[in-house]
């Protein structure tokens, strides 16, 4: 994997067309219970959108019925144009990585690559010629004649990747792609995972309950909590206007401060925006704190309640301790609905 | 335990599953003099002439072996070929259908045929399928159908679907997801439901003495009994042990053959792949 002007990687992406994805209302109810509720949502040509939620939000829901693996109970998916809601999953041509990779473990590498295209009908030279670029792509070629078993969890990835690039499809869809490496190895394999999925000519949509590694991967953003869609944007503008409660608290670690006022609004202040002050502001109390090298965080007490300060590695500690924020980083939201005021 | 205890106790085992075939062994190379004189005796009276007599009797003894063969292979065969669509429709299915499928299946599978046989021949004689080896895969078929379904359904629902909705994904059709994903990773279970219908066509005894009574044309355990009720005034237990010997050799190479896959089937789910 290296970056995306090379050869290989323009083999692999030759006929996948420029095409942009729209959710629009999506639902899907289990026994009543609805999993998603009106999700709405758009996609560009070569962008790479990360859904982000807790587990049991309904985001590898959402792949799910894109796919076609569920149904769709509501709403429409329109890709590259066409309505796509009540087509067949095999005529969609959306790839998924799925978050077990789901290779067939009783084929080679090389042939769990190319069956697919085999069973498709297409040429043995021009298959062979796929087969190579995507190989070369993934730094997989001497791992070829391997089985899935003789894998290990990051190559048995780019095995899933690539096998869902050789589908050429209009879209791609990874339900938690990264989940059973270790977390050196995502760390590693993030950048090279980006520079495939995005700057590609199809969208791409990673779904991810790890908001660092959403940030990471991701241009845009969608967080997901009960089946509804609770904010999408960029990075930047989920960090900085978290359009409610709960995306303030999942979006940003170490997690934000929120302060109840009286007039029944919550204050929120990210834990680096608060800086120590001589008089003034408010008076604290250290509890506990972590050191991590540059930095350190420092678990307090207030009257007003436990707060999170990310200060200076070297910050002096002491009892008269006093904290205060600019007020133009301070996040107002409604306690009762959580919308930002 | 010690591994003198353990070794006995061993021992016990494989003598007592495996004494009745060794005694038939026994029997089968003695002449019918020594036999009578000291059962269980080593010495003189070795013979294969009991073989002899099976295999240059009329019709000869392998015409019965190659007639189950045929029998038993087509069977399974049969039974495969349906079982298999039924087994993955039904572990795609949820809910109550699978439950009364399910449940209908099992009553099937255990209920006794031997009280059919009556029936089936009444069926027989109304469609004309007497004495026809084909014919009698019908039934065979018919009955280990329930128990190869429910064995080959639990084997369906026990891959994980990922793997079949991945394959979907990539285009294949549902014949090829059988073919080139599924089937394959059911191996062990496939040879061990195919072996456990060969067995009981091979092993069946009342339908094929009721449909089949042309002697080019019977089966091995009819052909055996007629064997050993060939004679009013002995019982030829040579001649007898000699066709059992004979009889079990097509399977004991059968079961040697696929005995990884038949050990594989059998703990199926016992751990997580």
């Amino acid at each position: 994997m290296t970056n995306t002007s090379d050869p290989a990687t323009a083999t692999a992406k030759e006929h996948t067309t420029a095409t942009s994805l729209r959710l629009e209302g999506l639902c899907r109810r289990i026994g009543g219970r609805p999993i998603l509720d009106g999700i709405t949502l758009e996609v560009a040509a070569g962008e790479c959108l990360a859904l982000l939620g807790p587990s049991g939000c309904g985001k590898s829901t959402v792949l799910r019925v894109i796919a076609g693996l569920d149904p769709c109970d509501g709403g429409r998916i329109v890709l590259d144009g066409r309505d796509i809601t009540e087509q067949k999953p095999a005529r969609r041509r959306v790839a998924m990585v799925f978050q077990s990779y789901a290779l067939y473990p009783h084929l080679s590498v090389e042939r769990n690559l190319s069956l697919g295209m085999e069973l498709r009908g297409v040429a043995p030279e021009q298959r062979e010629r796929e087969l190579a670029a995507v190989l070369e792509l993934l730094q997989l070629s001497a791992l070829r004649r391997r089985r899935p078993a003789e894998l290990s969890g990051g190559q048995r990835q780019r095995v899933a990747l690539a096998r869902a690039l050789l589908r050429k499809p209009q879209l791609m869809l990874l339900d938690e792609p990264m989940s059973n490496l270790d977390a050196q190895l995502r760390e590693e394999l993030r950048p090279q995972l980006r520079a495939i999925l995005c700057g590609g000519r199809a969208p791409a949509i990673y779904v991810t309950h790890d908001q660092q590694e959403a940030m990471g991967i991701a241009d845009r953003i969608a967080v997901l909590e009960d089946g509804r869609l609770q904010q999408c944007g960029t990075p930047q503008e989920l960090y900085h206007h978290p359009a409610n409660l709960f995306v303030a608290g999942f979006i940003g670690r170490p997690q934000i401060n929120l302060l109840p006022r009286a007039d029944g609004t919550v204050v929120g202040i990210r834990p680096e925006h608060l800086k120590a002050v001589s008089s003034g502001g408010l008076p604290v109390r250290v509890l506990n704190r972590e050191w991590h090298g540059a930095s350190q965080l420092l678990l307090l007490e207030s009257e007003q309640g436990p707060l999170r300060w990310t200060c200076d590695g070297n910050q002096a500690l002491g009892d008269g301790l006093r904290l205060d924020w600019e007020r133009r980083h301070e996040h107002r939201f409604q306690q009762a609905s959580g919308e930002r005021c | 335990m010690r591994v003198s205890t353990r070794a006995g106790l061993v021992a016990l085992l494989l003598l007592w599953s495996l004494g009745p075939m060794l005694w038939q062994l026994y029997t089968s190379l003695r002449t019918p003099e020594a036999l009578l004189a000291s059962a269980g005796g080593l010495g003189g009276g070795w013979t294969l002439a009991n073989y002899g007599a099976v295999l240059s009797g009329d019709p000869p003894f392998w015409r019965y072996l190659l007639n189950s063969t045929v029998v038993g292979a087509l069977s399974t065969l049969l039974t495969l070929a349906l079982a298999i669509p039924c087994a993955y429709a039904l572990s795609r299915r949820g809910g109550l259908l699978r439950l009364l499928v399910g449940g209908g299946l099992l009553a099937a599978a255990v209920f006794p045929y031997v009280l059919l046989f009556l029936a089936l021949l009444q069926v027989a004689r109304q469609l004309g399928l007497a004495n026809n080896l084909l014919a009698l895969c019908l039934p065979y078929a018919g009955l280990q159908l329930p128990l190869a379904v429910l064995l080959l359904q639990a084997a369906f629902a026990e891959l994980p679907p990922e793997l079949e909705e991945s394959a979907l994904l990539e285009g294949f059709s549902l014949w090829q997801r059988l073919r080139w994903i599924l089937l394959p990773l059911m191996g062990p279970a496939v040879v061990s439901t195919g072996l456990l219908v060969f067995l009981f066509s091979w092993n069946e005894f009342p339908i094929a003495l009721t449909w089949i009574s042309r002697s080019e044309l019977l089966t091995l355990a009819p052909a055996m009994a007629r064997i050993a009720g060939s004679s009013v005034y002995t019982v030829p237990y040579g001649a007898f042990a000699a066709a059992t010997v004979l009889g079990s050799v097509p399977l004991l190479a059968l079961l040697l053959l696929f005995q990884r896959q038949i050990v594989a089937g059998l703990t199926q789910g016992a751990i997580k792949g």
